[in-house]
């Protein structure tokens, strides 16, 4: 039992790493009170060691804490993609005078901050129900701190109490599919309950009751429609550094979690004769068809709201609920090549997502404001920020020679090797109405000229370092994808699946 | 199978029975003179009708919150010391672990002048 | 040697401008100009060795250039010429260096960045043209949307953003339903090959024809309504007078000259070898509505008081004379319909390079505005006559050669088996003089304005410059007219194959069609 425990702990150590982080970075936080960025620099030690121990685990597959956890090459490269995002993030806080000028509660920002990718790590790899509710509410819970946290403005603090609400609501009613899944199978572990429903004989409604609800916590942590309605205010309301976190890595996790489950637990691992790479669910229900639905609602929602928004971060939050939409296409078709897809569409809208809001931040700081007038002639007045911002668009619309286009060229490509094509060709025109309010944005910028005398922006070094340096793969992955698609394709192994 | 919940229903009952029968006795033998303070609710020693939008000082909470956590503690301390031969060293570290991590929470919440009501 | 990768060379020929303007100082606009002219002067020198060394004898693509791009999905970068792509790069590489030279003082402020913005569209020109794997077309399909979008939206007139946003999105709304099918295509052809998923085109053109009808139709339609977009095909051309009027000159020349021809350039390469079948049953639609659109634009011609309004709406005229041409599938009708490409290019270029020159001087282009302009300026009169005559068609010009073969072709064609095609198409024609002839009066006869003021400014005649960037175009406008063979012997290889292949698929697709099983056909579910 002990030894089990130790040889898990040896499997563990990113997670433990994050752990020793946040003890670290809470002392550090009342030690270093008067130089608040040292616990940054922490934070970030911290999270490159846990990606460090992340990579060593690339090609393990087994599971820990007798099944609560697997360590797959799938939890891996979630973990990579989270960690690299908190890293980002970290530097973005470097650079946000919203969390600058809070100095005496910096040490708890960073400290949340790990906290949070711990809890992300933990729902890349939960494969037992219960952990993964634990995972889900860590996470939560310090998103919420930490979306409140420029209490003094009021509409973070508004943005926090909608996020709890709404949180609270949809984790309660998961946490209900939850215990119905357990009480209809008798086991929370995947493969457990995945082996009581291949037996054929769990009652089809109350499991659809039961995976519904399950949906709905999957649902809002991915805001998918129509479990959307916190995302915009929440991150309209939230630090700039906060909402770029939740709209890349908390998605990431929420979507890891969701595929685990679905996939492991209604895997038909008896039936034989299907095409390689395509996989059955268990009879009798349905679940991707409910997802396709979500997901076409999802991204026409996201896209059309987008079209009529005038704040920067609410268009983004828009932006990021349509991408959602987008993802979930990957997931409907249980195939192989669509998880792959879903997991490049990740690692490229990691750069592309997390420069637009570079860029929203880099602006907000020199004027203030996040309203898309005040991009008027920015492309004149900081040429390279105005480029930059063309290229993340041009790529989040999903257009060659970007990175995004990669994403959506193989997000189609296997909707279409399953004959899912009314998805597709939904999914192509939404990407048309996206067209529409990042071109809107790009016009201020070029095609308006600047209002008043406002004069050229000049923005410090290493902001601009930081902004080339998620530039060069936005467009490096559009012409060169290659070593992406072997990555995602290399991380497509789960626990518990042959 | 509901036979083996018989005997809590049977506790319930005896319970209910016995405070209702020992607030009747006490309706029934004891003195009255009744004054206006004596017929107003009980509320630990709060008005008992007020406003609901009353708001209580943040400190309530914390105090609420810090005794919490640091009680639930000993609901874990429990179990470890009635097994604590059979987890050997290895469970004595983890404990150790688990008192760390507390005690770091505990340094935390005092120098944040959690525990300080002023 | 050199022909292993002239191709590739040519394509990324102006990127090389496009690095060198980045060191050149931005206030220097004479530089930037000369950079950017003499690159693209270069890269149509270098196109002409394509030209010379063209073997027209040869069937298939020539020049070929491939390698492994990404492995996994089949994908290659490969590129290669037939006479049909040649004739479009060197109208590509030609008209260029022309739309260059020919404003250069129209634009003000942002010279470097024009520059670059139209040596990166020549770049996704070319690229389009020369591409023999669907997804590098596509990735240079889209690609050129973006320096487009700028070239309007920055450098054009008034409603100048409007237009652009409207371009990008009819444009884009195309293209990625043309993405789905691509995609489809390629697993669909795999299917039929039990091999892997491939874009290459010259695999698929072996393997799409045999896919089933409905599956032929629906990517028909797919790739037809991007390039129908493009073209424009009424009822799709309405944002065409938007982004025309708006486009700065060389804007507009280069988007009359050679974007549209990548609509027409797009059905003859692609949608009608790669699915014979669904042409067959689709083309008299698609005839009937370049007809409609033949007349149409012609008939919105006259009624324009603005000259390029009046000159974009031509476009759609005589772009439904090239589709016509396509559909009407008979050998002479592909042949006038490749020719009238480029002679489109070359008339309705200049007529935007004249409308332009007038532009710069007066500031107005309503034919109101104007009068009597013909005593002002006798050089540019000229010029504008030959090239509205080469426009009307008139014999000697090129415009006859084209409209004539596209008449005979509709006319002679089994396919369309109606004469009503060809005698509407020929109503454009007789209205084309008319809109075209009357302009020419309003604006070039009558009273001089008083004072010789128009909109307050006073006319002078072309510049040397300006004559040095009109002549070639005239020169080749004289020289199609008069001896067509030289182009026309280019392209015949590509139009007798791909009528060839119709003839046959119409011949065989009764037996075909038949309910006999047969092995190659069966379905693919």
């Amino acid at each position: 039992m002990v030894e089990q425990i130790l040889v898990s702990v040896s499997r563990f150590l990113p997670e433990v790493t994050l752990t020793v982080t946040f003890c670290v970075a809470i002392l550090g936080g009342l030690i270093f009170h008067k130089h608040p960025k040292t616990v940054g620099y922490l934070a970030f030690i911290g999270i490159l060691v846990s990606i460090f121990c992340a990579v060593q685990q690339l090609g393990v597959s087994e599971s820990v804490f007798s099944g609560m956890i697997s360590v797959d090459p799938f939890a891996v490269f979630f973990k990579i993609l989270i960690g690299s995002v908190a890293l980002i993030i970290i530097a973005f806080s470097f650079f946000s005078a919203e969390v600058l000028t809070t100095v005496r509660r910096m040490g708890e920002y960073f400290s949340l901050l790990v906290a949070m990718t711990l809890g992300m790590f933990l729902m890349a790899g939960a494969s037992n129900l219960l952990m993964m509710v634990l995972a889900l509410e860590l996470t939560s819970l310090s998103s919420y701190i930490l979306a409140g946290y420029t209490k003094e403005a009021a509409d973070s603090s508004e943005a926090s109490l909608k996020y709890i609400l709404y949180g609270a609501l949809s984790s309660g009613v998961m946490l209900y599919g939850v215990s119905i899944l357990y009480g209809l199978t008798g086991a929370t572990d995947f493969i457990g309950v995945n082996k009581a429903l291949a037996l054929g004989t769990t009652s089809h409604v109350s499991l659809l009751v039961a995976t519904i609800f399950i949906i709905v916590g999957f649902g809002y942590k991915i805001s998918a429609v129509p479990f959307h309605f916190w995302t915009p205010d929440v991150y309209e309301g939230a630090p700039i550094t906060i909402t770029a976190f939740l709209s890349v890595a908390s998605k990431a996790a929420g979507f890891a979690m969701m595929i685990r489950f679905f996939k492991v637990t209604f895997i038909d691992t008896h039936m034989v004769g299907l095409p390689s790479g395509m996989w059955a669910s268990v009879s009798g229900f349905e679940w991707n068809k409910l997802l396709a639905i979500l997901s076409v609602l999802t991204m026409t929602l996201g896209n059309l709201v987008a079209v009529w928004q005038n704040n920067l971060k609410r268009l983004l939050a828009y932006s990021s609920i349509a991408h959602a939409g987008y993802m979930l296409m990957g997931v409907v078709i249980l195939s192989d090549k669509g998880l792959a897809a879903v997991l490049i569409y990740f690692i490229v809208y990691l750069f592309m997502n997390l420069g637009a809001f570079l860029v929203v931040m880099m602006v907000a700081n020199k004027t203030g404001s996040e309203d898309i007038d005040t991009y008027k002639g920015l492309g004149y007045r900081s040429p390279l920020v105005g480029v930059a911002m063309v290229i993340f668009f041009i790529s989040l619309t999903g257009l060659p020679p970007t990175a995004g286009f990669i994403g959506k060229l193989y997000l189609f490509s296997a909707l279409l090797d399953a004959k899912w094509i009314w998805l597709a060709v939904v999914g192509a025109i939404n990407s048309v109405v996206s067209l529409y309010y990042y071109v809107r944005v790009l016009r201020n910028m070029f095609l308006r000229d600047p209002e008043g005398n406002a004069g050229p922006l000049v923005f410090p070094t290493p902001q601009l370092t930081l902004l080339v340096v998620l530039m060069i793969p936005t467009i490096l992955f559009g012409l060169y994808f290659t070593p992406i698609v072997n990555f995602a394709n290399a991380s497509l192994l789960m626990f518990g699946i042959q | 199978m509901l036979r083996n919940y018989l005997p809590i229903i049977m506790m319930m009952a005896v319970a209910a029975l016995f405070g209702v029968v020992m607030g009747k006795i006490n309706e029934f033998i004891g003195p009255k003179r009744p004054s206006e303070e004596k017929q107003s609710t009980y509320e630990s020693g709060m008005e008992p009708i007020r406003t609901a939008r009353e708001r209580f000082s943040v400190k309530f909470y914390m105090v609420a919150m810090l005794f919490i956590v640091f009680d639930i503690e000993v609901v874990f301390l429990y179990p470890w010391a009635v097994s604590y031969k059979h987890l050997g060293v290895a469970g004595f570290a983890t404990m150790f672990v688990f008192i760390a991590i507390l005690l770091i929470g505990y340094f935390y919440v005092w120098k944040k002048g959690a525990l300080e009501w002023d | 040697m050199i022909s292993n990768f002239i191709v590739s060379l040519v394509t990324f020929f102006p990127l090389l401008g496009i690095v060198l303007l980045l060191f050149v100082d931005k206030e220097k606009a004479q530089i930037i100009k000369l950079v950017g002219f003499i690159t693209s002067l270069a890269t149509f020198v270098l196109s002409l060795h394509l030209y010379f060394h063209f073997d027209s004898q040869v069937a298939g693509f020539q020049f070929v250039q491939q390698f492994v791009w990404i492995g996994g999905l089949n994908i290659s970068y490969h590129v290669g010429i037939d006479g049909l792509s040649l004739l479009m790069i060197l109208l590509t590489t030609f008209l260029t260096p022309i739309a260059l030279l020919g404003t250069w003082n129209s634009i003000e402020r942002r010279i470097r960045e024009y520059t670059m913005m139209i040596l990166l569209l020549e770049t996704g020109m070319l690229g389009v043209f020369a591409s023999l794997d669907l997804f590098l077309f596509y990735v240079f399909w889209e690609a050129m949307l973006i320096p487009m979008y700028f070239i309007i939206g920055l450098w054009g007139g008034q409603d100048r953003v409007y237009a652009a946003v409207k371009f990008f999105l009819y444009t884009l709304f195309g293209s990625l339903l043309m993405l789905v099918a691509i995609i489809a295509l390629g697993y669909f052809a795999s299917t039929m090959r039990g091999g892997a998923f491939t874009t290459n085109l010259v695999e698929l053109y072996s393997v799409a024809s045999r896919l089933p009808l409905t599956l032929q139709l629906w990517m028909f339609l797919a790739f037809a309504l991007s390039f129908a977009i493009k073209v424009p095909l009424f009822p799709f051309h309405t944002w065409l007078p938007d982004a025309h009027v708006q486009a700065p000159t060389a804007g507009s020349v280069i988007l009359a000259g050679v974007l549209l021809k990548m609509g027409t350039y797009g059905f003859i390469r692609f949608c009608v070898p790669l699915f014979p079948d669904a042409t067959i049953v689709i083309a008299p639609y698609i005839s009937v509505l370049a007809v409609v659109g033949i007349v149409y634009g012609a008939l919105v011609s006259i009624v324009q008081t603005d000259i390029k309004k009046l000159v974009a709406y031509s476009s759609v005229s005589h772009l439904g004379f090239v589709v016509l041409g396509i559909f009407a599938m008979t050998e002479e009708g592909m042949q006038g319909a490749i020719i009238q490409m480029v002679n489109h290019g070359l008339s309705t270029g200049a007529l935007f390079l004249l409308v332009g020159m007038i532009y710069d001087r007066v500031h107005t282009r309503k034919i109101s505005d104007f009068g009597g302009v013909a005593k002002l300026m006798p050089v540019f009169a000229s010029f504008l006559m030959i090239i509205s005559l080469s426009s009307i068609g008139l014999p000697g010009l090129n415009g006859f050669v084209g409209e004539f073969l596209i008449l005979l072709g509709a006319f002679n064609s089994t396919l369309l088996d109606n004469h009503a095609f060809a005698a509407f198409a020929a109503l454009g024609v007789i209205l084309s003089a008319v809109y075209l002839l009357w302009m020419y009066q309003r604006v070039m006869f009558g009273p001089v304005r008083e004072g010789g003021l128009y909109n307050g400014h006073t006319l002078t005649d072309l510049t040397r410059r300006e004559i040095v960037a009109l002549i070639p175009i005239v020169l080749f406008v004289v020289w199609i007219g008069v001896y067509p063979e030289t182009f026309l012997s280019k392209s015949a290889e590509v139009a007798k194959r791909t009528v060839q292949l119709i003839e046959t698929t119409q011949r065989g697709a009764p037996i075909r069609y038949a309910d006999s099983p047969d092995s190659s056909r069966e379905p693919l579910h």
